[in-house]
């Protein structure tokens, strides 16, 4: 099965320090794996490696075929809409309602796109991750769990390769955080490679997934579905 | 329920139509509405540009006007009048003439009579009123001489002026440097304009970069998630260039219109001394510079844009 997501030996450094040090891993279509590690151990560079915000130092970072290594700033946004990112913060524009939000992510990302069909499959997308009636709700009306679900279904409305989260439940209580996780599960089912980088111990050890374990920009471990690991970093970060 | 949404397929008609609105939306629309959002800082982009235009138009119609009356002194400056005694007999006059036009250096000799010098006297600035302040005419009759090398013009001054024909107290129209004088002149004009105009440049341009980058740092959430949903490279920065546009646009606007309407008032209420102090700008000069003023607007408007989006906007 072709790879969705696949990291040769990476490394990232930011001037004299190592945020990533030779890092290799690859993600499959459908699969969905937690990516683990105390502050700093180089999460959020590797899902910027992922998204081409920056580049690595050495090392390649293959997207669904793409070489984000070696591509250049004009045609990043050819990677980008092959992946679809949710933030901690849900980075939604505050002046837009949530199906105009949802909407904007498909249309700026895809002019070929038409009021229409925009609107159309930004309610579905809304419906999908069960906000299909708070279409025209503006974000400030909306709870934060509510929120992160219109961030999601953005995410998903351009029908992405590949997900990647970067704590997606950070500012969540638990009972929502576990309504997104069945839903990034719902997500990973339908063939999308998704890959959440998460402090959330709970959620890491009861879903049983796989986990790709950083510390101090090292792959120190990667566990396959089905097997729980100590996590001891848990505990102490 | 989620994987309907990613599988699902959608019908792309009207494909040309769909993708001309949502650019006109997203680009053009947006940009406007974004410049009226943020007027408060283009303001000063707005005025200082403004300003640099306009005094660019007028001084690029003066620059013209100097340029035409340099060429028209530089006629004159190679063209001398040998001024005739009130007595000298024409044949006194008639071998100067041979001897003029016999001269390698010369291009050619005309004579002008006492009373054609007073005609042409009364269509020259300030001398109408001395033309008529007498009964009896004050000017001499004259061989205009044309010389080929504006060079030779004082060696066949110093040929003519002791002939015995040619008045002794005011021999010839020569006067050592003056066309070097107004040359310098005109020159020190220009140098100091340009230096002028390239200060204020950089101010118009400045300000208008720091505009485009406060109007950046404003929407810097949008343009975040623009980013991240795959939005091509073009339609990011696209808006902002557009803002700056716009501002130069509307400043070369006015300033083209002030400067065309400055011009024309010059026109029509100087007319003849208008004429002969800033020669060859017409209504059409006025109106090619008013389009000059608007285009240069247009330009520095969206280049000192695309510079501060490219500065100031990561891709």
């Amino acid at each position: 099965m072709p790879q969705i997501l696949e990291l040769n030996a990476v490394s990232r450094a930011y001037g004299s320090r190592l945020a990533l040090d030779d890092v290799s891993l690859a993600l499959e279509p459908g699969e969905l794996a937690f990516l683990v590690g105390p502050s700093g151990a180089g999460k959020s560079t590797l899902l910027k490696l992922i998204n081409r915000e920056i580049r690595p130092t050495s090392g390649e970072v293959w997207v669904d075929g793409m070489a984000a290594h070696t591509m250049k700033a004009s045609r990043v946004s050819e990677l980008r809409r092959r992946v679809g990112v949710v933030f901690q913060d849900f980075k939604l524009l505050p002046r837009l309602t949530a199906k105009e939000n949802v909407a904007f992510g498909l249309q700026v990302g895809d002019l070929r796109v038409s009021d229409d069909e925009a609107a159309e499959r930004a309610l579905d997308a809304l419906d999908a991750v069960g906000l299909g009636d708070r279409g025209d709700s503006f974000p400030h009306q909306l709870s934060g769990g509510q929120q992160q679900r219109v961030a999601l279904a953005r995410a998903v409305v351009a029908q992405p390769s590949l997900l990647i989260a970067d704590e997606p439940t950070g500012n969540l209580d638990v009972e929502t955080s576990w309504e997104m996780m069945d839903l990034f599960a719902d997500i990973a089912a339908s063939g999308t490679a998704v890959l959440i980088a998460t402090h959330n111990v709970e959620i890491v050890r009861r879903l049983q997934r796989r986990v790709i374990t950083l510390v101090q920009g090292r792959l120190v471990r990667d566990q396959p579905a089905g097997l729980t690991g100590r996590m001891a970093w848990l505990a102490s970060s | 329920m989620v994987g309907v949404i990613l599988k699902g397929r959608f019908p792309r008609r009207r494909l040309f139509q769909v993708v001309v609105t949502n650019v006109f939306r997203y680009l053009f629309r947006g940009a406007a509405r974004n410049w009226l959002r943020n007027l408060g800082s283009a303001a000063p982009a707005l005025s200082s540009m403004t300003l640099l235009l306009l005094l660019s138009g007028v001084v690029g119609l003066i620059g013209f006007a100097l340029h035409n009356l340099e060429q028209v002194e530089s006629a004159q400056a190679s063209l001398l009048h040998v001024y005739m005694r009130d007595d000298a007999k024409a044949a006194d006059v008639n071998a100067l003439w041979d001897r003029l036009t016999s001269d390698g250096r010369v291009a050619s000799v005309s004579y002008t009579t006492r009373a054609e010098a007073l005609a042409r006297a009364k269509h020259l600035p300030g001398l109408p009123q001395l033309a008529e302040a007498t009964d009896s005419n004050p000017f001499p009759a004259s061989l205009d001489v044309r010389v080929k090398n504006i060079n030779d013009v004082a060696a066949v001054d110093q040929a003519v002026r002791y002939d015995i024909a040619v008045d002794p107290v005011y021999p010839t129209s020569y006067d050592r440097g003056a066309y070097q004088r107004i040359q310098a002149v005109l020159f020190g004009a220009a140098v100091a304009g340009f230096a002028f105009l390239v200060l204020l440049g950089f101010v118009a341009v400045t300000v208008t970069m720091n505009s485009i980058r406060a109007a950046i740092h404003s929407r810097r959430d949008e343009v975040t998630i623009m980013q991240l949903v795959g939005a091509p490279r073009w339609m990011v920065r696209g808006p902002f260039v557009i803002e700056g546009a716009i501002t130069g646009a509307l400043s070369g606007a006015v300033a083209g219109l002030i400067t065309f309407g400055l011009a024309v008032a010059g026109i029509s209420a100087g007319s003849a001394s208008f004429a002969q102090f800033a020669p060859g700008v017409t209504i059409t000069v006025a109106a090619a510079a008013a389009a000059i003023v608007f285009a240069t607007g247009l330009g520095l408007g969206s280049g000192s844009s695309l510079v501060s989006v490219r500065r100031h906007l990561e891709s």
